[in-house]
């Protein structure tokens, strides 16, 4: 769920500009020039990923993975979410650009969070791997709607219930998204591990030659 | 709590104050939905979403008016738009909006698609925050049946309404700024505004790819299909979900090596070429300043008159 325009008060909107500002430039740091095209393209993977809906119920969900793309892509991630809200606040429907800091909060912070505990838990073994992935894929959607719960919050005490519906939306999606990032982590594991080193960029590009 | 004025109400009162306007804002999404389908994208199913990467061909004042200009202008309008508190300016910003517009002459079918995709998040305000916004003195509360757990609160409605009107006058203005010029022209401005370079590029690189891989995950999908996949509530659907993203990452995955060599060979250094000249004129300068006014005039409207 994206934050829409108009909700958060000015301040705070503000404020999450010049916070994900920073943390898109640190990001940026951390990767390395020539790989920016690379991960421009990749960008374009997850955003393909992110489209994809999963039945619940009489409903359906579709995924979010801040933390599939955290464990994936490393610190990288935050310019990579940055860059797919940019692209869907431009070119797709979704929204117009002064809500972007805060979408780009809500996605981010739990994609790095993720990335990191992935790559510190995520041991040797193929199960293990597939669990970690799996509470890492959980807990990215889980703090992404806190965080958003925390930003309408900020709006004042008439926001209390909105957040707290907005909290309970979500737990279905949380449930999908563990499930299916431990599938998929299960499944890079055993088709191609690389992926899931963080410096992966790297390695590839050294089995190029 | 002493001064708030208390309505009470018959139940089947609620039934109107709150289903009515829903039903009618359900049937309103649905046939806009039909009508916007219908006027974009005849031949692919998905491809509703792409605006053409050059569609430079209208000629209204916001076609000819420097980039540069009209992407500082409208960002600085946003932001005026969302930092209104009241809900009048806001209805006010939302005929600004509805004006530029009809200047700009855009797609209408393209405008409602971006109303359309903020529906649900608007909606959810507009039916929560009624009910659960807390009593202040000198609210009015209706009170059904005397049950005081349903106080259908006036104030939270006037709140909702303001956020909806808000996120309404932003989208539509977003049409205008995207589509009177083409992509790269605009991601152009942008970092003649002292953007990045990079922050372009990539934009145009992930955008050009996307509908790569769109397509590459719609051939998986009817793939899965021949095989007798069905989508169902289970953990088998999970898991060839699963598989499914970790395969499109794996494509994807060498297919950027591929791209990134492709590219160097033809000699990228970190460059693509200038798509457009920018010159500064004193009538883009002029609607900036106009536009602007306006802006300003509103946000004082609203801090003014209450």
């Amino acid at each position: 769920m994206h934050i829409s325009d108009g909700v958060l008060p000015i301040s705070v909107t503000v404020g999450c500009y010049v916070a994900s500002a920073a943390l898109v430039a640190w990001s940026a740091r951390r990767t390395r020039n020539e790989e920016l095209p690379k991960l421009a393209v990749m960008t374009a993977a997850f955003f393909v990923a992110s489209l994809v809906h999963v039945p619940f119920g009489p409903t359906s969900v579709h995924l979010i993975i801040p933390g599939l793309t955290g464990a994936l892509l490393g610190p990288s991630a935050f310019l990579s979410i940055g860059l797919g809200l940019l692209l869907q606040s431009l070119l797709f429907q979704f929204g117009g650009l002064t809500a972007l800091g805060a979408n780009a909060l809500m996605m981010g912070l739990p994609a790095l969070a993720c990335g990191w505990f992935f790559q510190r838990y995520k041991g040797r073994t193929q199960l293990r791997q597939a669990f970690v992935g799996g509470l890492a894929g959980a807990a990215g959607t889980a703090l992404a709607a806190i965080i958003l719960a925390i930003l309408l919050v900020a709006g004042g005490e008439d926001f209390f219930g909105v957040a707290k519906i907005a909290l309970l939306a979500h737990i279905p999606v949380i449930i999908v998204e563990g499930v299916v990032s431990a599938f998929t982590i299960g499944f890079l594991t055993r088709v191609k591990p690389a992926l899931l080193q963080t410096s992966f960029l790297r390695q590839t590009k050294a089995a190029h030659g | 709590m002493a001064n708030m004025i208390n309505i009470q109400m018959p139940l089947w009162q609620l039934l109107l104050l709150l289903l009515i306007p829903l039903a009618a804002i359900t049937i309103m999404v649905v046939w806009l939905r039909r009508i916007a389908y219908k006027h974009s994208a005849p031949e692919e199913k998905r491809d509703w979403s792409v605006p053409p990467l050059a569609d430079g061909s209208g000629a209204s004042l916001l076609h000819c008016w420097d980039v540069r200009c009209k992407i500082v202008t409208i960002l600085v309008c946003s932001f005026a738009i969302a930092s209104l508190n009241h809900l009048e300016p806001a209805l006010v910003a939302i005929g600004v909006s509805l004006i530029i517009l009809v200047i700009a002459r855009v797609s209408f079918a393209k405008v409602l698609l971006r109303l359309l995709a903020i529906t649900g998040f608007v909606c959810m305000f507009l039916v929560v925050m009624p009910f659960s916004v807390p009593t202040h003195n000198g609210d009015t509360v209706l009170v059904f049946n005397g049950m005081d757990w349903l106080g259908f609160n006036l104030r939270g409605l006037r709140l909702a309404a303001t956020i909806a009107a808000k996120a309404i006058a932003i989208a539509v203005l977003m049409e205008p700024l995207l589509s009177t010029a083409p992509l790269p022209v605009t991601l152009h401005g942008l970092s003649r505004l002292g953007a990045p370079e990079m922050v372009g590029q990539m934009v145009l690189l992930s955008y050009r790819y996307l509908h790569v891989f769109r397509h590459e995950a719609q051939r998986m999908s009817s793939g899965m299909q021949v095989r007798g996949f069905r989508k169902r509530t289970d953990l088998e659907t999970l898991r060839a979900v699963g598989n499914f993203i970790g395969m499109l990452f794996v494509r994807s995955f060498e297919r950027t090596e591929r791209v990134f060599d492709a590219m160097r060979a033809r000699g990228y250094r970190g460059r693509f070429p200038e798509p457009a000249e920018l010159r500064l004129r004193t009538r883009d300068l002029l609607l900036a300043v106009v536009w602007l006014t306006a802006g300003a005039a509103l946000i004082a409207y609203d801090r003014i008159a209450w």
